[in-house]
């Protein structure tokens, strides 16, 4: 089954302006569920637009998005909220956990937007930041974190709940090799084990070589799109810092 | 989320300080006016029912408060009064002040002893309540009964001598409090109190005479209706029904609540717009955790209520500790007056509750545009903020 379709995608920035930007410029792709697909491609190719459009934090131009079989050109923003609570795990380069709310809390935050009552929210979260090795860092806040603590947390928040498709954006951009390695290692694992689509924007050749698909961007169309490695992945000698 | 939000506060301590400062000075003004007024209040209330028990026949261009003590009456106009249908009782009376030598301001009703005609029964007297020993009588001279606040001041009892303004007076009677203008006022016969008012006012040429005729009606009789016969049927009277009285009154007290409405007002105005300037900082500051929040899944209502509650905990924050330090003010200085048997202030559950509630509707009013604001953020532009 189909877990992203997109169809003729244009998304174009001041548009009727002198300074058009077709970020977006007709994109057609279908990624199954299950899918780790790395996109791809030089800055300013419309990789992160390409996120926004299919998480719906942004509206598209013209074209078509469909998520876990909805179309979102026709949700409200109420809806669009409500999908992306429920079915979108989110994953940023930086600035991604509230500085005033611990690890833990941080975490926890997508369960309560999802009314989870406390007791379990904080089992989930904590179940959560174990995976991600942090158990012991869950009261400390983002400030006291490292840079790959800090998007470890991230990414426990982005899949405590769950979620049918994680979109990530230059999720590893700011770690070293070894972190970098844990991370991808974490989310291969769960893309197998729980059959989640993960969809991630990254430069770094090694998240691109252990995924399952490479999707290369150029000016905001598919440039090139082929099966990756999809190398087996071993952190074991790559112990993080 | 309380949590949340106090840390949220907590991030820029010294704005945050600062802004619930500014709704503390105002909610502290407003809290010690408030004391103010809630005493007027029940001044007024008691004046009212004291006012209202009687139609006052006061000479034309004196009124209800003032200028009682230059104009007066020929007592030949008690007898006119009389004898104007509808009128049971007409007693002339006589005030004088108690201060020496004007005695400077005091808050409240002045000190008075007054002079009654007790022949006529003491009709207007009936309507205080006695609280210790008995109330005056047709033929009682040279003896006095007091309001409960003169009679603590003068440290007075019943069978003790009191001199007022020199003359030596015997303590019959002490009223039970009504929280209004006679528990200042001594009372006595007219004709004890005529010499003490003569030799207070030398220049006088008139030696009969009487600065108020208070009037009882018939039972049954519609006391506007009395009021305005006797306006008709005797000259140069000025005549305060008890329906005038009760605006006179009113309005009086309207002017204080005005003024008290102004100082709330520029409380508003400082207090909201310091808030409002603070929210508008914090919403921009936080442009990306708001796109962060909205990416992972809150709703805009949850955005507009985090900020509406931290603006409300700010105007909460500010009216508490404004009032609580009105409180303080309030007791000191009520403490300080203590000694002269004078409270200024009033201390009433609308003067405790009124200014935190005032300053928390306050910050959640000044908090809507802001929080509109944050909620109508697009994440996606949120996002791209730094």
């Amino acid at each position: 089954m189909s877990s992203i379709t997109l169809e003729d995608l244009h998304k174009v920035y001041g548009e009727g302006g002198g300074e058009e930007v077709r970020a977006v410029d007709g994109i057609d792709l279908s990624v199954d569920r299950g899918e780790f697909v790395a996109i791809i491609g030089p800055s300013g190719s419309g990789k992160s637009t390409l996120l926004n459009l299919i998480g719906g934090l942004d509206v598209p131009t013209s074209g078509r998005v469909e998520v876990d079989g909805m179309d979102t050109g026709g949700l409200s923003d109420r809806e669009l909220t409500r999908l992306r609570r429920e079915k979108i795990g989110f994953v940023f380069q930086e600035f991604n956990l509230l500085p005033v709310l611990n690890a833990l809390e941080n975490v926890q935050l997508p369960l309560r937007y999802l009314k989870v009552n406390p007791k379990e929210r904080r089992e989930r979260a904590m179940e959560a930041l174990e995976k991600v090795d942090l158990v012991n860092r869950a009261g400390n806040r983002p400030s006291q974190l490292s840079g790959g603590e800090r998007q470890r947390v991230a990414i426990a928040r982005a899949l405590v709940t769950t979620p049918a498709l994680v979109l990530a954006d230059e999720p590893t951009g700011e770690l070293d090799t070894a972190n970098t390695c844990r991370i991808i290692e974490y989310m291969r694992v769960l893309n197998r084990e729980l059959e989640q689509t993960f969809a991630i924007v990254t430069h770094d050749p090694m998240v691109a070589r252990y995924a399952g698909r490479v999707i290369t961007l150029r000016d905001g169309r598919v440039a090139s799109d082929e099966p990756g490695e999809d190398a087996p992945l071993t952190c074991d000698d790559l112990k993080p810092v | 989320m309380i949590k949340y939000i106090l840390r949220n506060m907590w991030r820029r301590k010294a704005r945050t300080f600062l802004t619930v400062f500014g709704i503390v000075v105002g909610i502290f003004a407003l809290t010690v006016l408030g004391g103010l007024s809630a005493r007027l209040t029940q001044q007024v209330q008691g004046a009212r029912s004291w006012f209202t028990s009687s139609i006052s026949v006061v000479p034309s261009g004196s009124g209800l408060f003032g200028g009682g003590e230059n104009q007066f009456f020929d007592l030949k106009k008690v007898e006119e009064v009389k004898n104007v249908p509808g009128v049971e009782k007409a007693s002339a009376g006589l005030g004088v002040t108690l201060a020496e030598q004007g005695g400077g301001f005091s808050f409240g009703a002045p000190d008075l002893l007054i002079g009654l005609d007790l022949s006529e029964g003491s009709g207007l007297l009936e309507q205080l309540a006695i609280g210790e020993g008995r109330p005056l009588q047709p033929g009682d001279r040279g003896k006095v009964t007091l309001g409960s606040v003169l009679a603590e001041k003068r440290d007075a009892r019943v069978g003790d001598t009191v001199k007022l303004r020199g003359e030596p007076f015997e303590v019959v009677g002490i009223y039970r409090p009504t929280l209004s203008a006679p528990d200042t006022f001594a009372f006595a016969a007219y004709e004890d109190v005529l010499p003490v008012f003569l030799e207070a006012n030398p220049f006088l040429q008139k030696k009969a005479i009487s600065s108020v005729v208070y009037v009882i009606w018939e039972p049954g009789a519609d006391p506007e209706a009395v009021a305005a016969r006797i306006k008709d049927e005797v000259e140069d009277v000025n005549v305060i029904s008890p329906r005038r009285a009760e605006q006179q009154i009113s309005q009086f007290s309207l002017i204080f609540n005005a003024i008290l409405l102004g100082i709330a007002l520029i409380a508003l105005l400082v207090g909201g717009l310091s808030v409002i300037n603070t929210m508008i900082m914090s919403v921009s500051e936080r442009t990306r955790e708001i796109g962060l929040k909205r990416a992972i899944g809150a709703e805009t209502r949850t955005i507009l209520s985090e900020y509406l509650l931290e603006s409300a905990t700010i105007g909460l924050l500010g009216g508490l500790v404004g009032m609580l330090l009105g409180l303080v003010v309030i007791w000191l200085l009520n403490s300080a007056t203590a000694s002269q048997n004078v409270s200024v202030f009033a201390i009433t559950v609308t003067v405790v509750v009124g200014p935190v509630i005032f300053a928390t509707v306050l910050g959640t009013v000044a908090g809507i545009f802001p929080a509109l604001r944050a909620a109508r953020l697009r994440p996606v532009e949120s996002l791209k903020e730094d």
